[in-house]
């Protein structure tokens, strides 16, 4: 990926002056929107090879399925577009649900512990962001360390036990709905929406953007790029704690063993969506819809009745073409 | 300009390649949706990654032909993969199937995706692990049967296996899965209530259902016990560790092992003079079980509330006949649900 080392800030006001034919001759529009491109082009598909695909009731299913990955994602944005990678994700929303777990079995209430998995996995961001920023480690490196230590730190405070939770609120918040919207649904949309409102209309996300473009550059500026990679990796943090909640209302149970295709998922997603692993460039809602591309793919599948040993090839086949076609559009 | 037409021609022509992929994949293996709807019966059993599994699906695919309903098998791709599982149901939950088959990964992890299943009014079969009683309630499900292994009394059985194969009693070591988990605590439960009183239990160890897990702790268990007899292991995956242990030991023979599962690699063990007896499970009559419990269902038949599937002794006396037979019993069982279907 040969690209330039000035950050890139398509700003949307910009953008917006470009009649319709500059903007569909932009690459960069087409990297961004490859997911969203393919996920019409996916619903069309299965629309057509699946009565079923199209009702009321599997869209509805879709989109609370995509809603863990999606504010997972929208994290893994964050940290991918200051340069950085956070492998600790699946592990920080383990570890983060059994913290919820073990507040609700010695008898906490649930409010209680919603904060505390919240703030659980803020504390794995901030030393995540601490050894980045500070610490000087390489990302790939700290957040390995922190994947490791946050799995195990999900088996210790657990005792390697999952805990039953049985409350009425969880389950609300996994089966309700307001209106046509589940809360997953909704939840994950405010996401979306807060962190695209972060990225493009607040200073904080245009330093992001500048860190993550040309570190150097942007310290030269007088951005304190350090404190902008602690912020990331902080949101990813507490990101992950939200979907802790919303995973162990889900299962209904907190469970201590990781499910590292969360991780490897939200990383699919942000190529997905376009975002360019060397930071700087990149747009919120790209990844998203990543995240839901990846969702409708298994969910179509399974309709479909494909055996779920040829599913992985297929989610694989289209993270890659969807690389290849960024590639081939830069 | 001439560039970017050129790229999205060819982008185009990508997706259009995975589209005609994920179409034909489709097509290959499309043994359910479409045709008309209520007596078709979905199956969201676990990772078909563990032989165990695999035979349950081939019961369900084998009954379903026997029987003559269509059913679709859907599984999770591991053993963590909770969400996963429920994203699977939640999409089969919302076609038009007559009878749902579950296994699911945890007590609770399908229950929210039960709850329109239930509300529909549609019979739900619980398999192998059972969904807590505790959260279906608090959900407002309803399940119509169990159909699973009484895991205390298999631990029963093989204690009864071990008083044979130790006639004078002695040292046993027991070899259990993960901390905590309830079938293997029921297993070492049953065994533990079963052995007379010649036989003592020196140890107690958590090999978290690992082959590799279970060969180290088995290692270390029989360096500190040197007049160790017998071991009890929880399942045959890592029973077949605890024998290579002893081999590695050199006491082939002078230590027994009795596991549980049923698993062919262990039966051929047995066969091979090295694992002493497995009580043997049978998911491929679970999984058959179940597509019989949907059909009386269907048929508007009251089902019972539970029912224990098979378990038989697999010794080297029987051990021929069981390889003969497998995935499905050597013997005849108990089976409500063949009566109802008469």
């Amino acid at each position: 990926m040969e690209q330039s080392n000035t950050p890139v800030t398509a700003l949307p006001a910009q953008a917006e002056r470009l009649s319709w034919r500059e903007r569909l001759s932009d690459p960069e529009f087409w990297i961004n929107w490859t997911a969203v491109i393919a996920l019409a082009v996916l619903v069309i598909i299965f629309g057509i090879a699946s009565p079923a695909f199209l009702s009321f009731g599997n869209i509805r299913a879709v989109l609370v399925a995509a809603a863990l990955l999606v504010i997972l994602t929208v994290g893994q944005t964050f940290v991918i577009l200051t340069g950085g990678i956070d492998l600790s994700l699946a592990s920080t929303m383990t570890w983060a649900g059994v913290v919820l777990g073990q507040v609700v079995a010695h008898g906490g209430p649930i409010g209680l512990a919603c904060l505390l998995a919240i703030i659980a996995g803020l504390l794995v961001g901030l030393i995540n962001g601490l050894l980045v920023a500070w610490g000087r480690i390489p990302d790939f490196i700290a957040t390995l360390g922190t994947l490791s230590a946050a799995s195990g730190a999900a088996l210790i405070f657990s005792n390697g036990e999952p805990v039953t939770i049985v409350s009425t609120f969880l389950l609300q918040l996994a089966t309700g709905s307001l209106g046509p919207l589940p809360y997953f649904v909704l939840i994950a949309l405010l996401v979306v929406l807060l962190g695209h409102f972060l990225l493009f209309y607040t200073r904080f996300g245009t330093h992001l953007l500048a860190t993550g473009g040309d570190a150097e550059a942007a310290r030269a500026m007088g951005i304190r790029t350090a404190g902008i990679k602690l912020a990331a990796y902080l949101l990813a943090g507490g990101l992950a704690g939200l979907a802790a909640i919303l995973f162990t209302a889900r299962i209904g149970a907190a469970e201590p063993a990781v499910d590292t295709s969360y991780l490897l998922n939200s990383v699919a997603a942000v190529v997905l969506g376009g975002v360019s692993l060397f930071g700087g460039r990149g747009t919120i809602a790209g990844p998203a819809a990543g995240a839901l591309l990846l969702t409708v793919l298994v969910n179509g599948l399974t309709l479909l009745g494909l055996s779920q040993f040829y599913q992985p090839v297929v989610v694989g086949l289209a993270v890659v073409l969807a690389a290849l076609l960024v590639r081939y559009w830069r | 300009m001439c560039r970017q037409s050129l790229m999205t021609r060819m982008s185009l022509i990508l997706l259009a390649v995975l589209g005609v992929i994920i179409t034909a994949c489709g097509g290959a293996s499309s043994s359910g949706s479409g045709s008309s709807g209520s007596t078709q019966v979905a199956a969201v059993i676990k990772g078909l990654d563990n032989p165990f599994f695999q035979a349950m699906q081939r019961g369900i695919q084998d009954e379903a032909r026997t029987v003559g309903v269509s059913v679709t098998v859907q599984a999770a791709t591991s053993i963590t993969d909770t969400t996963g599982q429920a994203d699977k149901l939640q999409a089969l939950a919302g076609q038009n199937y007559g009878c749902y088959i579950v296994n699911p990964i945890s007590g609770t992890n399908l229950v929210q995706a039960l709850a329109p299943v239930s509300q529909a009014g549609k019979p739900i079969i619980n398999i192998d692990n059972p969904i807590s009683a505790q959260a279906a309630q608090a959900a407002g499900i309803k399940i119509s049967t169990y159909i699973g292994t009484d895991n205390i009394s298999a631990g029963h059985q093989a204690a009864n296996e071990m008083a044979k194969l130790l006639p004078t009693g002695g040292k046993v070591a027991l070899i259990g899965g993960i901390a905590g988990d309830v079938t293997s605590q029921q297993r070492l439960q049953g065994f533990s209530q079963g052995i007379p009183a010649t036989i003592q239990i020196v140890q107690t160890v958590a090999a978290d259902w690992d082959r590799q897990k279970a060969l180290t702790a088995a290692g270390d268990i029989l360096r500190a016990h040197p007049d160790l007899k017998g071991f009890f292991v929880a399942n045959d995956d890592m029973a077949l560790g605890v024998v290579r242990a002893i081999a590695d030991a050199g006491k082939q023979g002078q230590v027994k092992v009795v596991s549980v599962d049923g698993i062919q690699d262990a039966l051929k063990s047995i066969q091979a003079g090295q694992l002493s007896a497995t009580v043997s499970q049978y998911p491929y009559t679970i999984g058959a079980m179940g597509v019989e419990a949907c059909k009386a269902a269907l048929a508007g038949k009251t089902l019972p509330a539970k029912v224990t599937a098979p378990v038989l002794v697999v010794t080297s006396d029987n051990v021929a006949q069981a390889l003969a037979s497998f995935p499905k019993p050597f013997s005849s069982y108990v089976d409500p649900f063949q009566d109802l279907l008469k």
